[in-house]
C-alpha cells in the first residue's frame, strides 16, 4: 500500500489513508442514509407482510370511515375509499414488488454479467452479436414490449418481471463490458493471466468480484426503482397486480377516481409511498456511485 | 464519379441507414416471434379443434397456402409489411397501416411537445449545477429532479385535471375533440408528460457531465483567456450534442410515458391504440405499433447521427 502511495502522485485519493466515510461528499453520505433508510423499511414492511403482524385486516371494511385522514381513530395513516386500514394496504403492497422486483434484477444481472464478461473479455464474433442485441432492445420501447407479451399471452406479474429483466440485461451487459475494457488496460489481469490463474478464477474473482460488485450493486438498487415504477403503471393501465390484493400501483389507480371530488388522500398515500421508496432506491444507487466510483471525486 | 469525390459524411450516413434497416429487422423477427409463440392457432376450428393432430393441422396450413415453418411464415408477412400491408384491425376491421399512421402523428405532437418541455426545464438546471458546483441551490435543484421523476405520471396528470378544472375553470381534453380551437387545453398532456415520466433527473444528469467536461476543456480555457464568448465556443459539444443525444435516448423512455399519458387524458395516438390491442389481443394493430415505435426511435437516433457527423468533422473519418 504504502509503496503505490509513492509511486502514483496523480490520483492521490485512491490512496487515501483516510475513511470512505470522510473524504466522501457530505450531500452523498446523506442520500446513501437515506437510501439505507428506505431499503430497511423495505425490507421491514416486507416481513410484517409474510408474518402477517399487521394493524388491521387488509380487506376489513369500516364502512363508517371512508377516506378518513390520517390519524383519525386508530387508523394512523387513515382509511381508503373502501374504509379499509391505509397502512396495512401500504405494508402488503410491497408484496406485489419484492420478489417480482427481485426476479427482475436476478435476471437482468445475471444475464447482464454473462453478455458483458463474454463481449468484454472474449470480444470478437462475440462482441459484434451482443452489440447487435443491445441496439434491438434499445430500439424497442419497453412498455410498447410489455404490452406485446401481455397481448399474447396475459401472463402474471412474474412473467412480466422477467421480461423487465431481459430488457435491463444489455445496459447491464455494456456496463460490464465497458469496465472489462478498462480493466484490460491495466498490469494485474496481464499479469494475473502470466501467473497461469484459469479464467474462471480471473473473472469471478478478480474481475466481477474485486471489480464490478459495486457496479452490480448499483445496478440492482436502480433495478428496483426500475420495477416499482414499471408496476405501477401496467397496474394502471389494468395488466398489474388486481384488486383486491394491494399493490401500490393498483391502490393508486382506484384512488384516482375519487380525486376529482377532492378526496385526495386514497390515491396520494401510495403516490407518496412510491415517490419516497423510488427516491431512496434512486439516491442509494447514486450516493454509492459517486463514493465508491469516484464520480465526483476532486 | 472517383470515390474520394464522395464526401466522408455521406460513407457515414449510408453506413447508419445500414444498420437502423438491421436494426428494424431484428425488432421484426422478435416482435413476430412473441406473436407466434402465443397460445392459439386462429385455424384450430378448421382441423378438428384442440384434438386436431400435428399431421392434420399440416395438411390444412398447406391446403390454404400457409407456409409451415416459422421462418416461412415469417418472411411472408414481412413480404406484406414491406409492401405496406400490415393486415386489418381485428376489432375494427379496417387497414392497420392507416391507423397506425394517423395515431402516429397524434403521438408525435406530444412526445416532441413533451421532449421541448423537458430539455426547458432540464438544460438550465443542467447547466447550472455545471457551472457551479455545489451551493445549496444546486442541491435543491438536483432534489427537485430526483423527486418530480420518482412520481408516477399518470397521478400527476390526475393531479394536473384537479388542478386546472378548479382552479382554472377548463377541463383538459385529447387532441381531436369539438373544442379543438383552444390550444392552451392540449399543453396540460404534453406539460405534464414532458415534468413526469423519469427523464428531467436523467437528462439533467447527462447534460450535467457533459457540459461540465467541456467547460474543462483546454478550448474552453483559451476562448477565455482571449475573453471570446465562452457559449458560442461551448454550443456545439455542449449543448447540440447533448441534446440530440438525449432524444435518441430517451426517446424509448419518452414513448413508454406516452402510452400512460393518452390513457389518463383521452389523447387519440397510438398509446391508447396499443392499450386497447393488447385489451383485445389484437395482434396485427400490437405489431404495427411496435414496428411503429422502433421506426421512431430508431429515426431519432438516426438524427443523432447525423447532428453528431455534421458538427463534429472528425467523427466523419472512418
Amino acid at each position: 500500500m504504502k509503496i503505490k502511495y509513492i509511486q502514483h502522485t496523480k490520483d492521490v485519493s485512491q490512496y487515501s489513508e483516510l475513511s470512505l466515510l470522510k473524504r466522501s461528499d457530505k450531500t452523498d453520505v446523506v442520500f446513501v442514509g437515506y437510501g439505507l433508510f428506505i431499503l430497511s423499511m423495505v425490507l421491514i414492511s416486507y416481513l410484517l407482510g409474510v408474518l402477517g403482524w399487521l394493524p388491521f385486516t387488509a380487506d376489513d371494511m369500516d364502512m363508517d370511515l371512508m377516506m378518513a385522514l390520517p390519524g383519525t381513530g386508530s387508523h394512523i395513516l387513515g382509511t381508503d375509499f373502501l374504509g379499509r386500514d391505509m397502512l396495512t394496504r401500504l405494508i402488503l403492497g410491497i408484496q406485489a414488488y419484492f420478489l417480482p422486483g427481485l426476479l427482475a434484477i436476478v435476471v437482468a444481472l445475471g444475464l447482464g454479467t454473462f453478455m458483458g464478461v463474454l463481449s468484454g473479455y472474449r470480444g470478437g464474433y462475440a462482441e459484434t452479436v451482443i452489440t447487435y442485441i443491445n441496439n434491438v432492445t434499445d430500439s424497442l420501447p419497453r412498455l410498447v414490449l410489455i404490452l406485446l407479451v401481455v397481448a399474447a399471452f396475459k401472463p402474471d406479474i412474474y412473467i412480466i418481471m422477467f421480461v423487465v429483466g431481459l430488457t435491463n440485461a444489455p445496459a447491464v451487459a455494456s456496463l460490464v463490458k465497458d469496465k472489462i475494457t478498462f480493466l484490460k488496460q491495466k498490469n494485474f489481469l496481464e499479469a494475473s493471466v502470466a501467473l497461469g490463474l484459469s479464467t474462471r478464477t480471473i473473472i469471478f474473482k478478480h474481475i466481477l468480484w474485486y471489480n464490478c460488485r459495486t457496479l452490480l450493486i448499483i445496478q440492482a438498487t436502480l433495478g428496483m426503482a426500475e420495477a416499482i415504477l414499471i408496476e405501477t403503471s401496467l397496474s394502471y393501465l389494468g395488466f398489474g397486480v388486481q384488486e383486491p390484493t394491494p399493490s401500490w400501483g393498483n391502490m393508486i389507480q382506484a384512488g384516482a377516481n375519487y380525486m376529482m371530488r377532492g378526496d385526495f388522500w386514497p390515491s396520494t398515500a401510495p403516490a407518496l409511498a412510491i415517490l419516497l421508496t423510488v427516491l431512496g432506491f434512486h439516491l442509494l444507487g447514486d450516493g454509492l456511485n459517486n463514493i465508491l466510483e469516484g464520480k465526483r471525486r476532486k | 464519379m472517383k470515390v474520394s469525390a464522395i464526401k466522408p459524411i455521406t460513407f457515414v450516413l449510408v453506413k447508419e441507414i445500414g444498420m437502423t434497416v438491421l436494426l428494424l429487422f431484428g425488432v421484426s423477427i422478435i416482435a413476430f416471434l412473441i406473436i407466434l409463440a402465443s397460445p392459439g392457432d386462429p385455424f384450430a376450428q378448421l382441423y378438428g379443434g384442440l384434438s386436431g393432430s400435428e399431421a392434420e393441422r399440416k395438411a390444412l396450413y398447406e391446403s390454404l397456402g400457409i407456409p409451415t415453418t416459422w421462418y416461412g411464415q415469417y418472411f411472408s408477412w414481412l413480404g406484406n409489411v414491406l409492401q405496406g400491408d400490415l393486415g386489418n384491425s381485428i376489432r375494427s376491421g379496417r387497414p392497420v397501416l392507416a391507423e397506425v399512421v394517423s395515431a402516429g402523428i397524434n403521438t408525435l405532437y406530444l412526445t416532441l411537445g413533451a421532449l421541448i418541455v423537458t430539455l426547458a426545464v432540464a438544460a438550465p438546471i443542467a447547466i447550472y449545477t455545471a457551472i457551479r458546483d455545489n451551493t445549496r441551490l444546486t442541491i435543491s435543484f438536483n432534489l427537485f429532479a430526483y423527486m418530480i421523476s420518482a412520481i408516477p405520471v399518470f397521478w400527476l396528470g390526475y393531479l394536473g385535471i384537479y388542478l386546472s378544472t378548479h382552479l382554472f375553470g377548463f377541463f383538459p381534453l385529447g387532441l381531436g375533440s369539438s373544442d379543438s380551437g383552444n390550444i392552451a387545453k392540449f399543453l396540460l398532456p404534453i406539460f405534464i408528460l414532458g415534468m413526469g415520466s423519469g427523464l428531467i433527473s436523467e437528462v439533467v444528469r447527462h447534460m450535467r457531465e457533459q457540459v461540465s467536461r467541456v467547460m474543462n476543456e483546454e478550448y474552453i480555457r483559451t476562448a477565455r483567456a482571449k475573453g471570446a464568448a465562452v457559449w458560442k465556443h461551448a454550443f456545439k459539444e455542449g449543448f447540440l450534442i447533448p441534446v440530440t443525444e438525449i432524444m435518441a435516448i430517451k426517446m424509448p423512455f419518452i414513448i413508454g410515458g406516452a402510452i400512460i399519458i393518452e390513457q389518463v387524458f383521452n389523447w387519440p395516438g397510438m398509446g391508447r391504440m396499443a392499450w386497447q390491442a393488447a385489451q383485445d389481443r389484437d395482434f396485427p394493430v400490437i405489431l404495427g405499433i411496435t414496428l411503429a415505435a422502433a421506426i421512431l426511435v430508431r429515426l431519432s437516433s438516426l438524427l443523432h447521427k447525423i447532428v453528431f457527423v455534421s458538427v463534429n468533422p472528425r467523427a466523419s473519418h472512418l
